[in-house]
């Protein structure tokens, strides 16, 4: 396609602050307190601030990869360029595995949570079956309409689930920070770690990165972005550590939904059932990037439509969540998806980074001779 | 495309069958649930409303009969015509016999339970809670949550600290603090809250009255209502005087050492509600008297509240986290071994604001 054409497809750089903050919140915030308390305690959030750093230099490192490669279009293309077309392929089909079942677990995760809160007797093709209808409808309407989405996604949530974290306050402890740096810098390491996984999803960049208008000036909304989602989780995790102590969120498996039983007004009793309806609007974003990330992959590596790659992948993966029906079993399928996140940001991005600059100076050097 | 987009509207239609639904007057929704352990068998008592026309709507009560503590509602339920619901739930009641067993089974059960809001209270009940339910049912329903009404009541305006489930877990898996709930007693046809019952873990050690009430809800944090009665002399006259708490606050610090001393410093701004007539108040003088007899009286009831709870190795006020919060590494275990033995020094300011319109 030549240049003018594909125009219309693009999104403006700002919009990938939706794009990226909307991927990096989703099912984790509800529970994320659990793990970080079992590392850290009550420093959990020494930890948030140090694995958001860690983000924001690895969004750095993505934005500085595509500009060392020139004018690639996306990772599919960035493997094949650096590590040839056999080794390339086999990282970009790790890849849409990947996204794919980031995709899977979200829904699952978000199915559990209505299952456990909501209608216990309902089955998880139901709701399955309901939001996948409703990510072909999106993902057909192409890149744009998911963006959109995601707007939608961080807009909503923000108006009205945010300020409900507030009213526990009420029952605010504010000792249960002190003593500060009661646990060593390993414990804290361990912790930010844990929380990495919670602001994966800016990973997706490096698929929807052609989708952008001058993609390298978006790197300060992408940045942006990061810096946003560590201030909610900053919110989320200062508010839970001064209304739990650190043995009572040992009991409770959504910390932040638990929350939402504080706030009461006159005519809906129990917030918590709100908060999770709404919720759909942060999961639902997340699984549409993650679904157009599949298809966009198959599209570059096997030349496959994404009009044909769509129905089959969103039929793989209502298969798959029949799948997984106990707590054990989902929470095995997140222990591995967060751990393929962990080591593809982790260790692939800055391995990646290091790779390309150094091939970028033996380049500039073999010109020189 | 179109097509498509109408089946999948007509889907979503469908599929919204397939929830389960509980319509409000097809369900018994418990307002109260009480608790007793009577000759080796668990009671559960539910009262609920029953609708009928008119203001005539009288509360109902179930109770059964069980060896575990577990299966108490479900055999609720095959004594009720309707399934039971527990999402409305206000007051779980314990009685003294069940409560000194313990009530972690029920706590816990509650923890876990989705459908319980943070905002229940639970409670205990001197004697059968059984009893003091039944009372309860002798109600209207415009006073169906009595006694839930009762709590929150007294935790605005009066003496009771605040709790409820959220604070009594708080307390319950919290180290270094234990949990106290509100105490109820019968008196005729009436339930009278009576102060606190005092948990170690979770099993009642203990209770204090309406008056010590006061005084921890004061230490446990910042507080804006309660009254205090207190006795005064001058010369040879004695009398009583009636200091409402119009905002008091208290400061915990720790001295650390070989001995560590905890100091507590109470400020209580308050109103002098009610004096004795020989007692000039507006008057300076008079003024400074009462001050620092209160000062001193209060003092000695915070010091000897204090070793109450230490004598029973209980710790409401939460002193060996606030302990925690000024120690590297606090140890519990370590820390309640020598609780006994720990000073602690309350110190009392009054600042007393106005004394009423009259002189």
């Amino acid at each position: 396609m030549n240049q003018p054409e594909r125009e219309r497809f693009f999104v403006s750089p700002f919009f990938v602050f939706f794009t990226i903050h909307c991927a990096q919140v989703g099912i984790g915030v509800l529970s994320f307190q659990r793990q970080l308390n079992e590392k850290v305690g009550h420093d959990g959030w020494m930890s948030v601030i140090v694995a958001g750093v860690a983000s924001h230099l690895l969004i750095w490192m993505i934005y500085k990869i595509f500009h060392l490669s020139g004018n690639s279009e996306d990772v599919i293309q960035l493997n094949v360029q650096y590590f040839g077309k056999w080794i390339g392929n086999v990282f970009n089909i790790g890849l849409v595995i990947y996204f794919f079942l980031l995709a899977l677990i979200v829904l699952r995760l978000y199915i559990e949570v209505i299952q456990v809160w909501m209608f216990p007797l309902m089955g998880t093709w139901q709701f399955s079956l309901i939001l996948l209808l409703l990510t072909y409808y999106t993902v057909s309407g192409g890149f744009r309409t998911v963006v959109g989405l995601c707007l939608w996604g961080v807009v909503i949530p923000l108006l009205t689930i945010f300020p409900m974290l507030f009213f526990p306050l009420e029952y605010a402890h504010y000792r249960n920070f002190l003593p500060i740096f009661d646990h060593s810098a390993i414990d804290i390491l361990k912790g930010a770690k844990e929380i990495t996984v919670e602001y994966l999803g800016f990973e997706m960049l490096f698929m929807y990165y052609s989708f952008i208008k001058n993609g390298q000036q978006s790197q300060k909304w992408a940045q942006w972005a990061n810096g946003f989602t560590m201030f909610i989780y900053l919110v989320v995790i200062f508010i839970s550590t001064v209304f739990y102590n650190e043995e009572q969120v040992k009991h409770i498996i959504w910390p932040t939904l638990t929350l939402g039983k504080i706030p009461e007004i006159p005519f809906i009793e129990r917030m918590e059932y709100i908060i999770i309806s709404i919720y759909v609007l942060v999961v639902f974003p997340i699984i549409c990037l993650a679904v157009w990330s599949v298809t966009r992959g198959l599209k570059r590596i096997i030349s496959l439509q994404q009009r044909l790659s769509l129905p089959f992948v969103l039929i793989t993966i209502f298969v798959a969540s029949l799948l997984f029906n106990t707590r054990e079993e989902i929470d095995k399928l997140g222990k591995i998806v967060s751990m393929i996140g962990f080591y593809l940001v982790v260790g692939y991005i800055p391995a990646f980074y290091v790779y390309a600059s150094f091939m970028k100076r033996f380049k500039w050097k073999a010109s020189m001779k | 495309m179109k097509r498509l987009l109408y089946l999948m509207f007509i889907w979503t239609f469908l599929l919204a069958g397939c929830k389960s639904s509980r319509i409000v007057d097809q369900v018994q929704i418990i307002h109260a649930m009480g608790y007793d352990w009577r000759n080796g068998m668990y009671t559960g008592t539910a009262i609920y409303p029953t609708f009928k026309q008119g203001p005539m709507t009288k509360p109902d009560v179930l109770t059964t009969e069980s060896s575990t503590t577990y299966d108490l509602i479900p055999r609720l339920s095959s004594k009720s015509a309707l399934p039971i619901e527990e999402g409305k739930m206000r007051l779980v009641l314990f009685g003294k016999s069940f409560a000194k067993k313990g009530i972690s089974e029920i706590v816990h059960s509650l923890a876990r339970n989705n459908k319980v809001g943070s905002h229940l209270q639970l409670a205990v009940a001197k004697g059968d809670a059984e009893e003091l339910l039944r009372i309860t049912a002798k109600m209207t329903l415009s006073d169906m949550l009595y006694l839930s009404n009762l709590v929150e009541q007294n935790i605005r305006e009066m003496n009771l600290p605040n709790t409820n489930l959220h604070i009594f877990l708080y307390n319950y898996f919290g180290k270094g603090r234990d949990p106290f709930l509100p105490y109820f007693e019968k008196k005729g046809n009436f339930v009278k809250l009576e102060g606190l019952a005092l948990f170690k873990d979770d099993h009642y050690v203990g209770r204090i009255d309406l008056r010590q009430s006061f005084l921890v809800k004061m230490l446990l944090d910042e507080t804006k209502n309660g009254v205090y009665q207190m006795p005064i002399a001058k010369q040879k006259q004695k009398g009583r005087v009636l200091l409402e708490n119009l905002y008091a606050t208290s400061k915990y610090s720790l001295k650390k050492g070989k001995e560590p001393v905890v100091d507590i410093r109470i400020h209580i701004r308050a109103v002098i509600r009610d004096y004795p007539i020989w007692l000039d108040l507006p008057n300076q003088q008079a003024f400074a008297l009462v001050r620092k007899q209160m000062e001193k009286h209060l003092k000695k009831d915070i010091s000897s509240l204090l070793l109450y709870f230490q004598k029973k190795e209980i710790d409401p006020l939460g002193i060996g986290d606030f302990v925690r919060s000024h120690t590297r590494h606090w140890n519990e275990k370590v820390f309640y071994e020598q609780y006994r033995q720990l000073t602690i020094r309350p110190h009392v300011k009054i600042d007393i604001v106005q004394t009423g319109i009259g002189e």
